[in-house]
């Protein structure tokens, strides 16, 4: 093997082993059981798993839950880190700014679920302070602000967790495009500030971000701590509905929870060829 | 003034969660309607330092181990992106990179932990360094891949042009510029093995005790004020880490001068 | 300053190479083939155990019991007995997807010796043949537990034939604030009215312990104590639960949120009882509520109490894996759990407040008069008052209906 092939393929290789591999083991893994081929509840191949699973509403009642909180939490999110950064694209390259931006990576989803718990809760400090300027009379008119059907508290906290993340990362892409001097290219040009926002900073900004905001998706789709502490039980997340198939009381139910990550991968896989499709169509019109 | 305003407000919402979650570690006994705990006290601390003897080892566990899958993790995926975005195969190489996040990571860690047991790492500290790196390396590829463009490749051209090597590109070009992108994505990476729980639970079987395996079951304890004192020990060491080292990592203006 | 995290780094490398390699190293050390303890003497097991580590897998969510089991077993165990207890944090999900993984993977030398398990566990791990038995009349302080006693032998209707040691004991109790209900209701009929009076300030949790209350309500609604005795019956189940749900759907309106969701466990349920959004929280362990005042959780008013229609009694065990590296250790570990000495202290409401498993009939004169005296709980109910309240565990599929068909009835 040449130097030039050893070059070329050795980062590829490393990268297929690690993380390639281990998926299409978990996945290979998870379909036999589901088909009840392996693990020692099972008493060998049947569809019973599958046709239970497809059948339940609440199954696909929790797929479009998942997507919808998923999708919410993206939009705003994007919106906000975008209307953070480019009202002053240099202002979170200085240190205390962009110090005060990574502090809040430091937080973990399950401690965001419990700050937003003690916030937003009808006992929570929200709460205490409206009682304290006497906008409630008593604690049970405090709004339904977490474990509420519309996955309010899930969602508010994905945000607050996703926002300083976005600020940073377009921070680090205005930097690394050089996005300012187009800006002012386009400006010399006479293009209005509107015009340079839209049709200049915003897409050199969220076409090389996309697979990160795609990721970040996937990262909200699948959460678990978060929807387990503020969601409502009668609107679950994929993540919780896994969990309580796998771990609660009944053994029989562990082939099912395995149907669903399967049908959860399809349903990812799905949305990511949709993804690269997009992207490849909008590429095209590039001159 | 609305401009100053703004940023007065941004400071608070982003101090507000931590100074909260602080104050709540010191308090005993808080009854509705009142805004702060009716006492305080040291016991929370005092006790929970008596009753999980080992915390300062889980520690230094927890933070050797997170270095090392921020340091391999980061360096495979900087290396490796660059690999991948000027490789003749790149979109589909770039696609696998989302493969371990196509699975719902709780079924993951159960599928995974079948095949730890069956390769015998198991149980033990480099099963557990070798699963985070599973979930790191992907997410530091994807992060890099928008790194790499072709304005990014002709500086490194010109490095060849100019008689430097592939050690010199790096040292001298790549790695500089790249710096505030290689820092977040350091940050993050240590982040996500800092707070890993699922992973480090099953595959190494609560034996490989980080930090966050032992303060984690207490955030979700009823007890709050010990709760709070639990998410004051999993935070502080990430902003305390950060802030050490913050003439390193924030020298981002200078990065300007090269560009 | 700059050279700080050249200096991490290269401490981190070196640290995680000879933490790698010390580990590949000290792999299957102890692959020799194990003598059955069981067959031992007594004196033997002891020998045998000296120096061994015992992996203990327990729940580590609450620092009064994990200083219990640092500060006073752990010490113990070592200098009585020159064993190092290893305790590792897992609750009884952890535990079984643990065992699965390793029976599946085929590992012969479990990780785990030793468990701490409830009934669920003990059926699913029964279930798999995942525990290793019979072993506890083996132990010299099986002799002061008296597994005659429903309560102590019989594990959700299941005997638990020496595949389990238990350890402690408790009754399930509600927990109340006396500032705001002012007759406590001693009935379902009762509590109806109450949660019709005082809408959003009762539910129950989603997970075990809200079962177990579904469980004394069912055994209620089936006839009373006994009525469910034995296994499960579907006849019965169904008769009793329909009862059961339309009970429930009469209070789902004035349930916490209308009864669309249920908290996700006791955690959040105390904390929303602390700040007052519930008027009621409920627990496993009757002792809870002195522990959570002296923490400053719940508000100097909070009170237990058992209702008239009972509640279920509940044991707690010590269960050893098949495959446990040595035995020996963990049969020697639990029979000091078992002793006088360590369930004396652990039943200290300073220290615990765990109930004890054993006889105290069966003791030495002067065991008993040292449980006598053990400080009386201040907000929690008397042990022998509600033992007459006590009613049994049910077979385990009553549980895992209850839980299916809870989703169906009061969520969906």
């Amino acid at each position: 093997m040449s130097y030039r092939m050893l070059n070329q393929w050795v980062g590829p290789i490393i990268f297929i082993a690690l993380s390639v591999v281990p998926l299409l083991l978990g996945i290979g893994y998870a379909l036999l059981y589901s088909l009840g081929l392996t693990g020692i509840i099972n008493n060998g191949f049947t569809l019973a798993h599958w046709h239970t699973l497809l059948q339940d509403a609440s199954f696909w009642e929790t797929i479009g839950f998942s997507l919808v909180v998923a999708l919410s939490t993206m939009v705003i999110s994007i919106a906000l880190a975008l209307g953070l950064v480019l009202r002053e694209p240099t202002r979170f390259q200085r240190p205390i700014p962009s110090f005060l931006m990574y502090m809040p990576l430091a937080i973990p989803a399950i401690v965001m679920a419990f700050f937003i718990f003690q916030m937003f809760a009808k006992g929570g400090w929200l709460s205490r302070i409206a009682f304290q300027l006497k906008i409630i009379p008593e604690l049970q008119s405090f709004p339904d602000l977490i474990n509420d059907n519309l996955g309010i508290g899930i969602i508010v906290s994905h945000i607050l967790m996703a926002v300083p993340f976005l600020v940073l990362f377009f921070t680090n892409i205005y930097q690394n495009e050089d996005i300012d001097a187009y800006r002012k290219l386009a400006f010399t040009m006479g293009t209005s500030r509107k015009m340079s926002l839209w049709y200049v900073q915003l897409p050199m900004l969220l076409r090389p971000a996309q697979p990160t905001l795609f990721l970040y998706f996937l990262f909200v789709m699948g959460s678990y701590e978060i929807p387990l502490l503020l969601g409502s039980q009668s609107k679950q997340m994929i993540a919780v509905l896994t969990i309580q198939k796998m771990q609660r009381y009944n053994l029989a139910d562990i082939p099912q929870a395995y149907a669903i990550s399967v049908a959860y991968t399809v349903v990812v896989i799905l949305l990511l060829y949709i993804m690269v499709w997009v992207s490849q169509k909008n590429r095209s019109y590039d001159p | 003034m609305t401009r100053k305003l703004s940023r007065l407000a941004l400071w608070v919402i982003v101090l507000f969660p931590f100074g909260f979650i602080l104050t709540l570690s010191f308090g005993q006994r808080w009854p509705y309607p009142r805004l702060f705990p009716q006492s305080w006290t040291l016991s929370n601390w005092i006790e929970i330092g008596q009753s999980g003897a080992g915390i300062t080892s889980s520690f230094w566990l927890s933070l050797s181990l997170s270095l090392s899958v921020a340091i391999i993790a980061t360096t495979l995926s900087f290396w490796g992106s660059r690999q991948i975005a000027f490789h003749p195969q790149k979109q589909v190489l770039l696609r696998f990179a989302y493969f371990p996040y196509v699975f719902a990571p709780v079924i993951l860690a159960a599928c995974l932990q079948y095949f730890f047991v069956r390769s015998g790492l198991y149980g033990q500290l480099a099963g557990v360094l070798i699963a985070q790196l599973c979930i790191t390396i992907p997410y530091g590829l994807l992060f890099f891949s928008s790194f790499w463009n072709p304005k990014r490749k002709a500086m490194e051209e010109s490095v060849y042009t100019l008689g430097g090597n592939v050690w010199q590109a790096y040292r001298m070009v790549l790695i500089p510029t790249a710096r505030p992108t290689i820092l977040t994505c350091f940050f993050q990476l240590f982040l996500i093995s800092w707070f890993e729980y699922g992973l480090t639970q099953l595959i190494g079987v609560g034996k490989v005790d980080t930090l966050t395996l032992r303060v984690f079951q207490y955030v979700n304890e009823s007890n709050i004020f010990l709760a709070a004192l639990a998410s004051v020990l999993l935070i502080m060491p990430p902003i305390v880490l950060l802030w050490l080292n913050k003439r390193y990592i924030f020298r981002l203006n200078t990065n300007k001068d090269l560009l | 300053m700059n050279y700080l995290p050249v200096y991490i780094l290269k401490g981190t490398l070196i640290l995680t190479l000879t933490g790698l390699l010390g580990l590949s190293c000290s792999r299957n050390a102890s692959d020799a083939p194990q003598v059955d303890p069981r067959n031992m003497p007594w004196e033997e097991v002891k020998q045998s155990a000296n120096g061994q580590t015992v992996d203990l897998m327990m729940w580590m969510g609450d620092p009064q019991i994990n200083t219990y089991m640092s500060q006073f077993v752990k010490p113990a165990l070592q200098q009585q007995f020159g064993i190092n207890l290893n305790i590792i944090n897992g609750q009884g999900n952890t535990i079984v997807q643990t065992m699965l993984a390793e029976i599946q993977g085929g590992q012969k030398n479990s990780a785990i010796d030793l468990m701490w398990i409830n009934g669920e566990t003990f059926y699913q791990l029964r279930q798999i043949n995942a525990l290793w038995g019979p072993w506890t009349e083996k132990i010299p302080n099986a002799q002061y537990i008296n597994f005659a006693n429903p309560f102590i032998g019989i594990d959700f209707q299941q005997p638990v034939d020496g595949y389990e040691c238990p350890w402690g004991n408790v009754q399930m109790a509600l927990i109340y604030d006396s500032v705001k209900v002012d007759s406590v209701p001693a009935s379902p009929s009762e509590l109806l009215n109450y949660v019709k009076a005082n809408p959003g300030t009762f539910t129950i949790d989603n997970q075990f312990t809200g079962l177990t209350f579904l469980k004394s309500l069912l055994i209620n609604f089936a006839g009373g104590p006994k009525a469910l005795d034995g296994p499960f019956d579907e006849d019965k189940y169904q008769e009793s639960a329909a009862m059961l749900w339309s009970y429930l759907q009469q209070m789902k309106p004035y349930l916490w949120k209308e009864g669309k969701t249920y908290p996700e466990g006791v955690a959040p349920m105390h904390q929303m009882f602390a700040t007052g959004e519930l008027h009621f929280t409920m627990s496993n362990n009757d002792a809870e509520v002195d522990n959570k005042i002296r923490q400053g959780l719940f508000p100097s008013t909070a009170r237990a109490y058992v209702w008239e229609t009972g509640t279920i009694q509940n044991t707690h065990y010590m269960g050893i894996t098949q495959n446990a590296k040595d035995k020996a250790a963990a049969m020697v570990a639990v029979n000091f759990l078992v002793s006088p000495e360590a369930q004396y202290e652990k039943m200290n409401p300073t220290v615990w407040g765990d109930g004890t498993i054993l006889d105290l009939n069966q003791l030495p004169t002067e065991w008993q008069r040292k449980f006598a005296r053990i400080p009386g709980r201040v907000h929690a109910p008397n042990r022998k008052d509600i033992q007459e309240r006590a009613l049994q565990e049910l077979a385990p599929e009553y549980m895992i209906r209850l839980a299916k068909d809870f989703r169906t009835h009061m969520i969906n």
